[in-house]
């Protein structure tokens, strides 16, 4: 009887560790995936890239062709099932980023000139990068 | 009996140490939201980029432009920044359709004189101008941010003239966390 009552509380003790433990694991789990959700989201991405764009084409001169890597956006937006060719979007002055469905980000530019943005499909070493082109100014 | 003090201490301590986990946890929380839902700054940048631009409107290979001159003298018509291929109206926000972003000032002076500018061009909305004196001293990211830089060109004739150059980009909203 008292051998019985020694193991029961060795046992308690075990579980209680093993379940301080586990939870700890499952703390840890979701801080790390909520840190890593936030600095690879698809709202900060396109923040940056718009922004990124925008920059470009503000220092940009007619007849200039700029190359921006978007490899962790087309990623991104590959898994939200947008397509490459839809991620950034000219619309007069205005550049929009969109990498998912339910949200976009669009950023204005004050250098008066007619510029596009296009996946460059040249090469498979160049898949990931998107081209901005300065055509004219307005 | 003792045992069960025990028991009783170990169910004390594990509320507090959970009650510490979650504490620490939230504190990392919070301050990964704040840092991650702080919006990129560009505005500085751009304010450069504004004053390139202008620079390259103005003067270009180290010679004013000769549209500035009339007569031999410079004397710019009032809308000449219009001529800069800049475009002022920032449509990516509802706010903004109606209230332009920018302001610029570009100011020459005689080599002679460098208090006193002979003439001095400015396009944009002047609003946002009060926000730099006030940054003078110390910078607030929701005013205004204003950059300014001066360099040295020569007329046909040789002549210097000191020009500065003053690029404010307001769009706060956009990049500052309100």
């Amino acid at each position: 009887m008292k051998k019985r009552a020694v193991r029961d509380k060795n046992g308690v003790i075990l579980i209680d560790n093993i379940v301080f433990i586990v939870l700890d694991l499952i703390f840890l789990a979701i801080l790390v995936l909520f840190l890593y959700k936030q600095g690879s989201g698809a709202v900060m991405m396109e923040q940056a890239y718009a922004k990124n764009a925008v920059l470009l084409i503000d220092a940009g001169k007619p007849g200039m062709l700029m190359k921006l890597n978007m490899a962790d956006a087309i990623a991104i937006a590959a898994g939200n099932g947008i397509s490459k060719e839809n991620i950034i979007k000219i619309n007069g002055n205005v550049v929009t980023v969109k990498l998912s469905d339910k949200s976009s980000y669009s950023y204005s530019f004050f250098n008066n000139v007619d510029a596009s943005a296009y996946p460059d499909v040249q090469a498979e070493d160049t898949k990931d990068n998107y081209i901005i082109k300065i055509n004219k100014y307005n | 009996m003792k045992i069960t003090k025990n028991k009783r201490g170990d169910k004390i301590l594990s509320v507090y140490w959970f009650a510490i986990i979650i504490i620490v946890a939230g504190g990392i929380f919070g301050m990964v939201y704040v840092f991650y839902s702080t919006p990129y700054d560009t505005r500085q940048v751009e304010a450069r980029l504004l004053i390139n631009n202008l620079a390259d409107c103005v003067s270009y290979d180290g010679q004013i432009n000769s549209d500035l001159f009339s007569g031999g003298t410079l004397n710019p018509s009032e809308n000449y920044l219009s001529k800069c291929h800049l475009t002022l109206n920032s449509g990516d926000l509802e706010a903004w359709k109606n209230n332009e972003q920018y302001y610029m000032e570009v100011k020459f002076y005689k080599i002679s004189d460098l208090s006193n500018p002979i003439s001095t061009l400015k396009d944009g909305n002047n609003n946002w101008l009060p926000g730099c004196s006030v940054q003078a001293e110390k910078k607030i990211s929701n005013l205004a941010q204003c950059v300014e830089r001066s360099f040295y060109s020569l007329d046909a004739l040789g002549n210097q003239y000191l020009i500065k150059i003053l690029g404010v980009v307001a769009k706060s909203e956009k990049n500052v966390k309100m």
